[in-house]
């Protein structure tokens, strides 16, 4: 695809020495970013690299120090989303811009709808071109009347895009968009932007997923540090170059080595969960020092799966730790029993952490009364654990008392193990850890793992990302409708054997 | 805030030491905010006893000290519901209940104090549950729950009255407000001995801990193996029971209690806690806040008389006071937090 | 070089399959069962609730009072319940909002108590202050809405603060009961057309703005601060205007509330604020509002409001011991709330299976 620059020969989008710092971290230092009509255009960088801080104040939601932004040539100020929205920027952002208690035709037109003499707008509508938008998008018919709050995430996602294309940009900002989809889904959106971008749109795709990046993008630009580091055509780049670029230095390998630790201990063993309409039945075990894979498209129960080891949800079935049987109906009961959860939420809002509340705090919650008296808490003890895991996890901060918020993405990933091992659980429950995390932080979480699984933990991992389970899991198993409909082991753990049984229905199921 | 010459760039750098700056401002953003609170308290009653003779003397510090113990106590309620994300609106009338109930019950005598007292202080828990249960487990606001409650405890009071006549407070009850042991009222050494215990199982025990956790998230929390439902009613029985102790004592102040003498303790509770710095969604304050807090009401309730103004330009006054400090507290607090 | 195209050839289905492979409820066919089901899931039989309560509340009337069901009864009930209702409006919308006014009361006392003593014998005087009046309120509530909206501050907080201040100016304004009103105004709020009073007029009027409110793009703007300010904010929804227009109306609504009142009591009342809020508090949420905002509406309201006024009447008319109203009152209120969670409860379960 040619990019096509605008009148007068002039970008769709310029930026010049645009800075923005917070408190006293500089986010953006004088970053130059340039992006043509017809272009789909690639931002890739760790976390914390200045990525969703440019997004930000190209969509309004945050304002630049100083530096300037031009739309062909023309020079704009963007003081909010509004503005944004006036001058032809559309973005479909991580936090989710969908009011949760409107249905999804009011969420994707109520700001423009036409008035009438009376500023109404009329229902059926809405309903109409809701119906004609996602034709014409081509997803499947939705139910325009549906409220928001009651979906899944990634119908959530399809509607925020729909959403932010009916607007028509000039310039589309996806940003992360795929990390709730499937892979179907993620296809139809690549089609999506290319044919945007064919039509002249504009198109910035972010996304920490570089097999999309690569199929999509024709330039690709890297951040580091809040700084621009190169902007290349995408097909004069190979990965190595461009994981170079991001982390400043060579890459290490992103996967560790694969060493076998399981043994034959069985450490949990499950047999007929079941729970709703999501956990139909499922049995399998785990042993010490393995790392089981958990894959398949989300929403068929692994949630449910774990958050029923963990005492959330009440199944019915048996769990046996060690041998004996549990009954598990709280997540004391589960740490108790030695069962210990690690889990990114759906709308990754807290990561499962205290955010505004020291770090030393955070770590030592689970475990209060382990550093406590008769009731009252030892602060030593707490200071000296809280020290010791973030040496042992190499959290990188200050000192313990700074609140975790102001901590990047990655640590606070590590924060979370590291309050997860703090309790006596062996048995790790991992959630969907690297959903959102940059390469340097999933290398670290990697090798934790295996290191973990050496010193005789056993480990359950639910992750989207079927490289990371092929690379990382010892066996893997797939759940699709509620049960497992394949358990892959050695040369069987292919993308494609875990895609199949992901799309298989219950009762055909194929073991490998 | 940072006078460093130069920002350091990027997340890497934030650990090469920008951050205590903000570490700093954050955990004491909350600091801040109490000290403000105490600055006020003291400001306010040095420039009224500058104008006004006999105001600083033993005497009416004693009397304001007294005065203040009776916000102080049912904000110590509240302080703990707050923090745990709640509200308690049925404070006044369990206080009001709890010293009618206490004439009537020892018909004005000191003997039966022995078992009425633990009597009132079971009813508290009683009405502590039911706001807990149905707030907690039931999922039930907590504006609504506790106003309902309000209203139950009125009208079963009401129901208990019946024909019967409040009576006398007990000789003892009157010198437990009004006496004092050396300097200090008895009334005073009881709030102080309510406030130490307050303090430390906020600062110091596990409990604590756990208020904060489920104030902040509760899921968090939960998922995190804290058994977010009991803590939730412990913070309304302690705000019943905390109301209960207040009536007890109010009772000795005004001799004779009477119906809707509890009214005036909702607003100033709430108002207690968050000129102390408590943020009202909770997670995060602390009852030595609240103490400014109660003392900053109780010397501008008192000095406003002095100014001459009818009682309706003194609430006014009183609104904006309110509005103002916990104006400065959230500004700060926001600072602090970012 | 690696490779570069994603496996769409491996994910490639036969047609007619959808790519998402859930059975999720929303991508899929919209029959009548559905839309019936869809309906019930949506929980707007929530809305349903209160009127339920308010007819068994009725029928338990009718049974020991005979003419409940005539337009004269209903001419009587709305003339007592009009001024609940009408603070009621705006409180429902600074509920849905997420927030909540506890300052409308105030400024109902501080209205009236600026009414007796201004109207004077009526005529042009009286319509000076009248429109004075219903542009200082809203601007009070604007002072609410804008504290609120800029610095940040808790609704509650805020409201408790701005109440004493609107309740102290009243009585500064007004020590005690007193004043006059104008019989033109009074008359007005007692009068009759048509054999329906007043009252039910001003009511219907009021159902007839709302029905028009509803679909307006400020409703869909206060319900989405409410349900989500966050997400407003990145969907372009000008947050802080819209809360400084919410306690705004909210305060208007509360100077209405007050205009109505006084042709009932003809005099101004410094003190009659604090019960008001907490029974428009109580009237929203019976209605089905709840308090975490972005969801209800004021079609629920009006049953709320109307609720504790025939709760009095019932208990009056069954001869229960006085002493015991209150209490009944308050159990019975508690009962109405649980009545709501239970419904909501099981509407969540039915849309989660």
């Amino acid at each position: 695809m040619q990019s096509m620059p605008g009148r007068d020969g002039a970008p769709a989008l310029q930026v010049v020495g645009l800075t923005k710092t917070f408190g006293g971290i500089v986010a953006l230092d004088k970053v130059d970013f340039t992006a043509h009509s017809g272009e789909v255009h690639a931002l890739l960088g760790e976390n914390g690299a200045g990525k969703s801080t440019l997004i930000k104040v190209l969509t309004g939601a945050v304002r630049g120090d100083s530096g300037e932004i031009s739309l062909l040539g023309k020079r704009v100020a963007i003081h909010n989303p509004r503005a944004a929205w006036a001058a032809g920027i559309g973005a479909v952002f991580q936090e989710l811009s969908l009011i949760p208690d409107l249905t999804v035709a009011q969420n994707i037109w109520f700001r423009r709808e036409n008035r009438t003499v009376l500023h109404t707008i009329s229902a059926a509508a809405l309903r109409r071109r809701t119906r004609e938008l996602f034709e014409e998008l081509e997803l499947p018919a939705v139910d325009p009347n549906r409220v928001v709050r009651g979906l899944p995430v990634a119908e959530r996602q399809l509607i925020e895009i729909a959403k932010t294309i009916s607007q028509r940009p000039r310039i589309l900002i996806l940003d992360e968009a795929t990390s709730a989809l499937s892979p179907p889904e993620v296809a139809w959106l690549l089609r999506l932007c290319k044919r945007l971008a064919g039509a002249g749109t504009t198109v910035i795709y972010i996304s920490h997923r570089l097999a999309e990046v690569r199929a999509v993008a024709d330039t690709c630009t890297v951040f580091r540090n809040g700084r621009h580091v190169g902007t290349k055509p995408m097909h004069e780049l190979d990965d190595d170059q461009i994981v170079g670029m991001m982390l400043g230095r060579a890459r290490d390998r992103l996967y560790p080595e694969r060493t076998p630790t399981v043994t034959d201990r069985v450490f949990l063993s499950v047999r007929n969960l079941r729970h709703g309409a999501r956990l139909r039945d499922v049995s399998f075990d785990l042993r010490e020092g393995e790392i089981l894979g958990m894959g398949g498209l989300q929403g068929q129960g692994q949630s449910e799966l774990v958050l029923a080891l963990y005492g959330i949800h009440h199944a019915q079935g048996t769990i046996e730790v060690n041998g004996r049987r549990v009954r598990i109906a709280n997540p004391r009961d589960a740490l108790t029993a030695g069962i210990g959860l690690a889990l990114v939420p759906e709308d990754r809002k807290n990561q499962g952490l205290l955010l505004p509340k020291p770090i030393r705090e955070n770590v030592v919650l689970p475990i209060l009364s382990q550093i406590s008296h008769l009731g009252v808490l030892d602060k030593s003890a707490e200071r000296r654990l809280a020290r010791g895991a973030m040496t042992q996890l190499n959290v990188v901060a200050r000192n313990m008392d700074q609140p975790v918020s102001t901590l990047s993405g990655g640590n606070q990933q590590k924060v979370v193990i590291a309050k997860l091992l703090q309790t006596k659980a062996h048995i790790l429950l991992l959630y969907d850890l690297t959903r959102g995390v940059d390469v340097g932080t999933k290398a670290d979480i990697f090798q934790l793992m295996r290191d973990l699984a050496a010193r005789g933990y056993a480990i359950l991992f639910y992750s989207t990302d079927m490289q990371e389970l092929i690379h990382v899991a010892d066996r893997i198993i797939v759940v699709s409708d509620g049960t497992i409909t394949a358990t892959l082991e050695g040369e069987a753990m292919t993308e494609e054997h875990i895609l199949r049984a992901s799309i298989v229905s219950i009762g055909t199921g194929v073991a490998i | 805030m940072s006078t460093m010459p130069n920002p350091p760039i990027g997340p890497a750098a934030s650990a090469a030491g920008n951050l205590p700056q903000r570490a700093w401002a954050t955990a004491n953003g909350r600091h801040r905010s109490i000290v403000l609170a105490y600055f006020i308290a003291i400001a306010m009653f040095v420039i009224t006893s500058a104008f006004t003779p006999g105001f600083a003397s033993p005497t009416h510090i004693k009397e304001l000290l007294i005065e203040a113990s009776f916000i102080g106590i049912v904000g110590l309620g509240q302080t703990f519901v707050i923090i745990g994300g709640g509200v308690d609106l049925s404070i006044p009338y369990v206080l009001c209940a709890s010293g009618i109930v206490l004439t009537i019950l020892s018909g004005g005598q000191n003997g039966p104090l022995i078992w009425v007292i633990p009597v009132l202080i079971l009813l508290g828990v009683l009405v502590g549950l039911v706001n807990g249960i149905g707030i907690a487990v039931l999922g039930i606001s907590p504006i609504i729950m506790t106003l309902g409650m309000n209203v139950v405890v009125q009208g079963a009071l009401l129901v208990y009255l019946g024909s019967r006549q409040a009576s006398r407070a007990p000789p003892l009850v009157v010198d437990w407000t009004f006496s004092s042991v050396g300097p200090l009222p008895i009334n005073t050494l009881i709030w102080l001995g309510l406030a130490v215990i307050a303090t430390v199982a906020l600062s110091w025990t596990t409990f604590g801990r756990r208020l904060y956790a489920v104030g902040t998230s509760r899921i968090v929390a939960r998922f995190s193996g804290v058994n977010v439902v009991p803590i939730m009613i412990a913070t309304y029985v302690i705000c019943a029971v905390a109301a209960a102790i207040a009536g007890i004592l109010y009772t000795g102040f005004v001799a004779q209690p009477y119906l809707g003498m509890g009214d005036p303790y909702l607003f100033a509770s709430v108002a207690a806690v968050a000129v102390g710095g408590a943020p009202l969604i909770g997670g995060s304050g602390h009852y030595i806040g609240t103490i400014a807090g109660a003392l900053v009401l109780t010397v501008l309730a008192d000095l406003l008389p002095i100014l001459n103004l009818d009682p309706g330009a003194l609430q006014i006054v009183y609104g904006l006071t309110i509005l103002v400090t916990v104006a400065a507290a959230t500004v700060r607090v926001r600072e602090g937090r970012q | 070089m690696n490779s570069a195209e994603p496996r769409t050839d491996a994910l490639a289905r036969p047609p007619g399959e959808r790519p998402s492979a859930r059975g999720s409820h929303t991508f899929g066919p919209t029959g009548m069962s559905n839309t019936l089901a869809q309906w019930l899931r949506s929980g707007a039989a929530l809305a349903l609730t209160p009127w339920i309560i308010l007819a068994i509340l009725v029928v338990l009337y009718g049974a020991r009072q005979a003419g409940v069901y005539t337009i004269n009864e209903l001419n009587i009930f709305t003339g007592e319940t009009l001024t609940l209702i009408l603070i009621s409006f705006g409180q429902t919308l600074v509920i849905v909002s997420g927030g909540i006014d506890l300052s409308s009361g105030g400024l109902l006392s501080l209205v009236t108590a600026i009414a007796a003593l201004h109207f004077g014998d009526g005529g042009a005087q009286m319509w000076w202050v009248m429109a004075a009046l219903i542009i200082g309120s809203t601007a009070a509530g604007a002072v609410n809405g804008f504290l609120i909206g800029v610095t940040g501050m808790q609704p509650f907080i805020v409201t408790l603060a701005t109440s004493s201040v609107f309740g102290g100016a009243a009585l500064w304004v007004l020590p005690t009961n007193g004043g006059t009103v104008p019989a033109d105004w009074s008359n007005f709020g007692n009068g009759a057309w048509l054999g329906i009073g007043t009252p039910v007029w001003l009511l219907l009027l009021l159902a007839l703005f709302w029905l028009i409110f509803k679909r307006t793009r400020l409703w869909f703007e206060i319900r989405s601060v409410g349900s989500s300010q966050e997400a407003a904010f990145l969907s372009g929804v000008p947050v802080t205007r819209t809360i400084v227009t919410t306690y705004a109306l909210a305060g208007l609504f509360a100077c209405l509330a007050a205009l109505y009142y006084i042709t009932q009591s003809e005099s101004g009342n410094p003190t009659v604020g604090p019960e008001y809020i907490l029974t428009s508090i109580i009237a929203v949420v019976l209605g089905g509002t709840a308090l975490i905002g972005g969801r209800g509406g004021f079609g629920g309201t009006i049953a709320g409001a109307y609720i504790p006024t025939l709760i009095g009447s019932v208990i009056f008319i069954y001869g229960i011991d006085s002493n015991w109203q209150a209490l009944l009152e308050g159990v019975l209120l508690i009962f109405a709330v649980l009545l709501n969670v239970l419904a909501a409860f099981l509407v969540r379960r039915r849309s989660a299976a």
